[in-house]
């Protein structure tokens, strides 16, 4: 039996199908066996970003209203070796996928799958406790802005309300130049706010917006600092401790030549 | 230290409040008040401005007179403001009584009829708590949370969100907190916002807020006592 995670924020543009898209495709490559679900009806990107957009016949809400069965509507993504796609409806109706559809889905994918990863739409409405209802655990992603921390933490509130208990969080599109002049939050003082567990940071970094266009998850390559970044968290979330990456850059002749010896601070 | 504070409602303090609770209707009067104020109050709530408000559909009423000892001396009052309330023909009288079920739903400790609560956890944005009687937060209070008792509140960790002390009115409650830079306090019908800028350095000595004669004021922990000395001695004097 496998674990079914929805990843959430509340508030929108902080990097949810993202976030999704990597940290499913970095599970994958560590051998373990997952499906992503869109629950974002009616606005479906993961597929766009995962590039099976062009794969898709039937969608959720076809399985959900019995129109298709449930292997017919999973899209398996060839790059891996168990990384499937449950994609979101574009043109239906949101309110076509209830709470006790969602459920039954999920629980029938955990049967075959070791991580289920629903990707959330943005805001509280029904949308997102259709998306809450399947999940045993949460995670949550935020920007270092006030008002995504404001709606990380009304996020937290509502998920226990729902009895999804100790959401973990990912803090994204981190920029340490700026939080080391004092003009984005700290990333301790997220945490402090928050007080939930933190599962990572993730650097803002260019490769994830030019790899969201190429419709290739930036995991798939390790050479950018986001890409090391997922698949620390993904790693953490199979239970190895890794410590947090440093996202300051070393400048200067004495940070260059720690470099070349391959020091670690 | 004086804050700079402002009074919400304009002049006296309305002695009759109606709100909408799961339970129905609840009219809170003040159990301060002189009966006659009261019975105008009433009166001017039921048949002036919000008059449309009480025809139509049936609705359930409670009434909750709070604290107040009732006797003889005060028959006519009291039937007079039952009567007004019944001249409405779509007012049932569900309730009547000093505590009554619908204010209690009003509350998270609805259950308990203690007067003091100790509510474990975090109070996050856009969550709203209200307690009957003294609260103890075991957690943080965050920026858009907000925590409400109708006594005292203290938080034992972060107060950065909105705390209102003495809901009903009762002006000698206080707000105190081990890290105190809440983006909005309220004691009684007095509110006071956090400065603009810059941001309060962080106490780390507990502090207090309390409503003095000329506005919200804070101090450190241990002069509560002294504070409490001078609401007992200033209540027996005006009984």
């Amino acid at each position: 039996m496998g674990t079914s995670i929805v990843v959430t924020s509340g508030k929108g543009g902080v990097g949810k199908t993202t976030t999704t898209a990597n940290i499913g495709s970095a599970l994958a490559l560590l051998g373990k066996s997952v499906v992503l679900i869109d629950a974002d009806i009616g606005l479906r990107n993961l597929d766009v970003v995962l590039g099976l957009e062009n794969r898709i016949v039937y969608d959720i809400v076809d399985v959900a209203t019995g129109d298709c069965r449930l292997d017919q509507a999973l899209i398996r993504d060839k790059r891996f070796d168990h990384l499937s796609l449950l994609p979101a409806a574009q043109t239906k109706d949101k309110s076509a996928l209830t709470v006790d559809m969602m459920k039954s889905l999920v629980m029938k994918l955990k049967e075959d799958f070791d991580f289920v990863i629903i990707d959330c739409p943005a805001g509280i409405e029904l949308g997102f406790r259709v998306a809450v209802s399947g999940a045993d655990r949460a995670i949550v992603v935020t920007t270092p802005e006030t008002p995504a921390v404001r709606d990380a933490d009304r996020v937290i509130g509502l998920l226990e309300n729902e009895g999804v208990l100790t959401p973990k969080l990912v803090v994204n599109r981190i920029r340490p130049q700026m939080v080391k002049r004092g003009e984005m939050l700290d990333i301790d003082e997220i945490v402090q706010v928050l007080a939930i567990d933190l599962l990572g940071i993730v650097p803002d970094d260019e490769a994830i917006i030019s790899n969201a266009n190429k419709g290739e998850p930036t995991v798939i390559k390790p050479d950018s600092k986001a890409s090391m970044a997922y698949r620390n968290i993904a790693r953490r979330m199979l239970g190895d401790s890794v410590p947090l990456m440093v996202l300051e850059e070393q400048r200067g002749l004495w940070g260059k030549f720690k470099k070349v010896f391959g020091s670690k601070s | 230290m004086l804050l700079e504070s402002e009074r919400l409602s304009n002049g006296e303090r309305a002695t009759v409040t109606l709100k909408g609770t799961k339970e129905g209707l609840l009219l809170l009067l003040d159990d301060q008040a002189e009966l006659s104020r009261l019975l105008e109050d009433l009166d001017s709530l039921l048949n002036g401005e919000k008059k449309s408000f009480f025809s139509g559909p049936g609705v359930a009423i409670s009434i909750d007179y709070g604290n107040r000892q009732l006797s003889s001396e005060h028959d006519y009052e009291l039937i007079k403001i039952l009567h007004l309330l019944m001249e409405k023909d779509n007012l049932f009288i569900k309730e009547w009584g000093p505590s009554t079920l619908a204010k209690r739903s009003l509350f998270e400790n609805q259950k308990t009829n203690v007067r003091q609560t100790l509510w474990k956890g975090t109070i996050r944005a856009g969550q709203k708590m209200v307690f009957d009687g003294d609260v103890v937060i075991i957690g943080d209070v965050n920026p858009g949370g907000e925590v409400q008792a109708t006594g005292d509140i203290y938080c034992l960790g972060r107060l950065r969100g909105i705390a209102h002390a003495g809901i009903l009115g009762d002006w000698s409650t206080i707000i105190a907190a081990a890290e105190f830079s809440p983006m909005q306090i309220r004691i009684a019908d007095m509110m006071s916002s956090a400065p603009e800028s810059p941001k309060r350095a962080l106490k780390t000595t507990m502090e207090f807020a309390y409503l003095s004669e000329e506005g919200i004021a804070i101090d450190k922990l241990d002069t509560l006592h002294n504070w409490t000395m001078k609401v007992r001695l200033e209540k027996e004097h005006s009984q």
